[in-house]
């Protein structure tokens, strides 16, 4: 049995198996009742099509997948709170390293320090081996292990409660705004056609992206994560494309899709690179492979948690040795012994060891991960960049951003939980994770790709008019945010980002649903206005959201943003070339803050655009209003800590910076430490943001609320810069002319080619065979059936002229018997007188 | 022609032809059956005669003749047995009527 109390991590494992069971009730059902009614004429079909229901779309289905992810919520929660009471934060973190930190140094910073890569608590992991691959009979090689495995640490935890919690609250939303399908008939007014209710299929695909999104979440490894990836996808797909009769739905689910697969080219590779090079995909066994161990049995090293560099020196007796030099600019890469105790060389500058600093490590490339090893430089940097392609498809950073905005085309639950709060997501999770893979020059390519992504993402949601666009763009935006955090090493600030994200922008888009589901189904802001009077509550909530994403004080958002302006800060501080790493986010934090105020101003007030709108609209029924009013309480308190008012206190910033890989510790104390005696970072950076936020506001009053500035006039003025972002900086014409058109031309080559050649080929030989065929056939009748006749005939006509011969006459038979008798005595006699003779 | 067998042997052969041209000449399916036994007797006489007069065969002759006697005895059962079923289906023992599997 599961023995929860002395094998907590259990407890996710089966969170995350029971929404797998949901779904695979919910198929067995469907599956059951298209059985039932494709064999409606027989007895039996329809006693099941009956019994399962008949016409009406089961809301049962629907119950069931709620109950499920319900169960996984509760799960999380005890696990979450369970892991906190037995791993005690500790309590001098990265987020607190302000100016008082600095004096006390180094001293206090012991390696005990709670960082999850040191301690693996065996209660809250575990995995399996289903396969090994590559071991030959005649073969030393120990073969590689396919594992699947689970391993819940500080950041884990808190990701499957977030996870978990938004999606009961998304599917309970999902149970009113779904409702039109639980009709026998829904009329699509888009698409033109009459169709079956799905209720239950939108249930079903849910679970299905909640097993999978759990799983990618829990899981320890690469691959597992890579399965779960492409599961998301699926699920993705089959969501977007839910209105599949709509051209603009199926497209968008393929465009989403197939971009998504450009991403999944570089995460294949950088697995395959992993897989071949260090041996192993498990996340803790890659990172202590590539990473230098903290200590040996020899006291602490110097290259702790660094990527070390070897230079190759001389080749003897078939083994290569490498050097490491303090330059620390070779061209391989050290990997390091996983089980080992005491590691040679690479000492420390500690005057205790008795190892010089340059000792040389004498190094056997073994397939053995026992054993030291070595990569190409070049190769891990590959890898890091593949790995983070494809979170770059997975979160829609640049170039791969075309996705999303176009992923707005399946239902509003949809948007909320795949598209903003959870599945987009992973790709920032996975790059968090895979952080002490990516060496300093991906990092910078990933902060690049974040701030470019951060700020074109703002711009074009300045532009749409589509309330459910402008939400999307706004999550490509902050999205963009993580990534860059990520990239110039703020990882607690980034993961601080997407957990407080994830509840605004699924509460903003959950709102967003409330303001179609009243309007029925109207999404052109233009056309709405004034409408918060007639739905308060998602007006009251969406203000909240628009407060917390646009970084005011005590709301979440305010938390996690500072702290990524603080470490762009601190980066730019040091490394003063890469201004734009802070130009951006500031100037975005702004932007956002315009753009989604103009979104509440144009939707929630002045006077009614369009009266059939205005007229018809209404608030939302129960299950809709409670999970938006639930979901702002947590985007207001989720990341609060004492002292409020203090932006580095965020206690969910402590949990999760205790899982902090320590190489990114390492560096980013390193980098505050030195900005601080630059400049007081943290506080610079909050001042910035809050006047960039408060500047985008002002701009969004006068604009939308006042009515002082004209947006027309902007327009005029700046035609060409709006012309840039409306049409979203031609990226869709981009990549048209650059992929789109190429492909399509090279395919009609290939047509041409196979109709003109290949078929024409095919046709006349199809012809000659035919022809053959018919000169075998006239030989095959003429003369082979012509010589068996000609014999078969023959030994007619023999038989029939030796029947005569039996006349049935008794006493002929006695003649002809006698005359042979005598002619043969004759013979006889004949040739008995012949020997006679001789 | 002084050998002692040599009229035995005269007869052997007269009896067997006279046999042989009454199983030729019948028409009665019985006179045929006749025209055997006097076949099988014109050989029983050789058997005997010979037998008589090469003592190296003296058993072996008479063993043969009486051989013969009893496979006569049952031919004629047989035969008999055949003549009375042909007779019952076509009411006559003329052998010539028998020609139903001529060719």
């Amino acid at each position: 049995m599961l023995d929860f109390a002395d094998n907590p991590g259990m407890l996710y494992v089966v969170g995350t198996l029971v929404p797998l069971a949901s779904f695979v009730a919910l198929l067995t059902l469907g599956g059951l009742k298209n059985l039932g009614r494709r064999y409606k004429d027989t007895g039996w079909g329809q006693s099941l099509y009956w019994l399962l229901g008949g016409d009406e779309p089961g809301r049962a289905g629907a119950y069931v997948a709620t109950c499920a992810i319900g169960i996984s919520c509760v799960m999380g929660t005890i696990g979450l709170v369970r892991f906190l009471g037995e791993h005690p934060l500790p309590k001098h973190d990265h987020t607190q390293h302000t100016a008082a930190d600095a004096h006390h140094g180094h001293e206090q910073e012991e390696p005990k320090h709670a960082h999850a890569d040191d301690h693996v608590d065996a209660a809250w992991a575990g995995r399996v081996t289903f396969a090994t691959v590559g071991r030959m009979q005649s073969d030393h090689r120990p073969g590689m292990k396919m594992e699947l495995g689970y391993r819940i640490d500080h950041l884990g935890a808190v990701m499957f409660a977030m996870v978990t919690f938004i999606a009961t609250l998304i599917h309970i939303f999902a149970l009113g705004y779904m409702g039109d399908e639980t009709q026998k008939m829904v009329d699509d007014h888009q698409a033109h056609v009459t169709r079956r209710g799905r209720y239950q299929n939108f249930f079903m695909w849910f679970s299905l992206f909640s097993f999978s999104m759990l799983n990618l979440v829990i899981a320890d490894n690469f691959f597992q994560v890579f399965v779960s990836w492409e599961l998301v996808g699926a699920c993705s797909f089959g969501l977007i494309g839910f209105y599949y009769e709509r051209h603009s739905a199926s497209t968008a689910a393929n465009k989403a899709f197939i971009t998504n697969r450009v991403g999944d080219v570089g995460f294949i590779v950088g697995l395959m690179i992993l897989w071949s090079s260090v041996g192993t995909l498990n996340f803790q066994e890659v990172f202590s492979r590539i990473r230098c161990p903290s200590a040996d049995s020899d006291g602490k090293l110097a290259l702790a948690g660094q990527i070390v560099r070897l230079d190759e020196t001389e080749f003897k007796d078939g083994e290569r040795t490498y050097k490491w030099t303090p330059e620390g600019v070779g061209p391989s890469v050290a990997l390091f012994p996983l089980h080992a105790k005491h590691w040679h060389g690479l000492g420390a500058p500690d005057p205790k060891r008795s190892h010089p600093l340059d000792q040389e490590i004498s190094v056997t490339p073994k397939a053995e991960l026992d054993d030291y090893g070595v990569m190409p430089y070049w190769l891990l940097t590959l890898a890091g960049l593949g790995i983070f392609l494809g979170c770059v498809g997975k979160s829609a950073q640049f170039p791969l951003q075309v996705w999303l905005p176009d992923a707005m085309e399946g239902p509003t639950p949809v948007s909320a939980l795949v598209h903003s709060a959870t599945m987009v997501a992973a790709g920032v999770y996975l790059t968090g994770r895979a952080f002490p893979l990516f060496t300093p020059e991906a990092r910078l390519a990933i902060a690049y790709t974040g701030a470019i992504t951060l700020f074109t993402a703002a711009t074009i949601a300045m532009v749409v008019h589509d309330i459910k666009k402008v939400l999307a763009y706004s999550t490509v935006s902050q999205l963009g945010y993580m990534i860059h955090a990520l990239g110039i090493g703020g990882w607690i600030a980034g993961l601080l980002h997407l957990l407080t994200h994830a509840f605004f922008k699924a509460l903003l888009f959950l709102c967003s649903g409330s303001v179609i589901h009243g309007c029925h189904h109207e999404q052109d802001m233009r056309k709405m206005g004034g409408l918060r009077k007639k739905m308060p509550i998602t007006a009251a909530t969406m203000l909240v959201g628009c407060l917390a994403i646009a970084g005011t004080p005590m709301f979440s958002g305010w938390y996690s943003k500072d702290a990524i302006l603080a470490e762009s800060l601190a980066f730019v501080t040091m490394n003063p070339g890469h201004f734009l790493l802070l130009l951006a986010p500031l100037v975005t934090a702004g932007i956002t803050c315009f753009y989604m105020f103009r979104m509440w101003f144009l939707t929630f007030t002045g006077k009614p655009k369009d009266h059939h709108v205005h007229d018809h609209a209404h608030e939302s029924p129960r299950t809709m209003t409670v999970p938006l009013v639930v979901l702002a309480c947590f985007s207001v308190f989720v990341a609060w800590g004492w002292p409020l008012w203090d932006a580095e206190a965020s206690y969910l910033a402590h949990v999760i910076g205790a899982s902090e890989p320590a190489a990114a510790h390492a560096e980013a104390h390193a980098l505050h430490e030195a900005a601080h005696h630059v400049l007081p970072v943290h506080s610079i950076a909050g001042a910035l943001a809050l006047l960039a936020a408060v500047i985008g506001a002002v701009f969004a009053v006068v604009t939308y609320l006042t009515r002082k500035l004209d947006p027309a006039e902007a327009v005029a003025q700046f035609p060409r810069v709006y012309r840039l972002f409306e049409n979203k900086w031609y990226f869709d014409e981009l990549y048209s002319v650059m992929f789109c058109r190429p492909a399509l031309a090279v395919a009609g080559w290939c047509r041409t080619f196979d109709t003109n050649a290949i078929d024409c080929f095919i046709d006349n030989t199809a012809k000659k065979t035919i022809s053959l065929s018919r000169f075998g056939g006239k030989v095959d009748s003429k003369v082979v059936d012509g010589l068996v006749n000609v014999t078969g005939n023959s030994i007619r006509y023999v038989g029939n002229s030796l029947r005569h011969v039996q006349t049935g006459h008794l006493r002929g038979y006695v003649l002809y018997l006698v005359m042979g008798a005598v002619g043969l005595f004759g013979l006889a006699t004949y040739f008995v007188s012949l020997a006679a003779a001789k | 022609m002084s050998d002692p067998l040599t009229p035995y042997l005269w007869l052997g052969a007269l009896l067997f032809t006279c046999g042989v041209v009454c199983m030729a000449t019948k028409r009665n399916a019985i006179g045929v059956l006749m025209g055997v036994e006097l076949v099988l007797n014109g050989a029983n006489v050789n058997f005997v005669a010979c037998a008589h007069y090469n003592p190296t065969f003296a058993l072996e002759g008479q063993v043969f003749a009486l051989f013969t006697i009893v496979l006569a005895a049952a031919e004629a059962a047989i035969a008999l047995a055949i003549v009375l079923n042909f007779y019952n289906n076509h009411n006559t023992v003329d052998v010539d009527a028998a020609e139903e599997l001529r060719g």
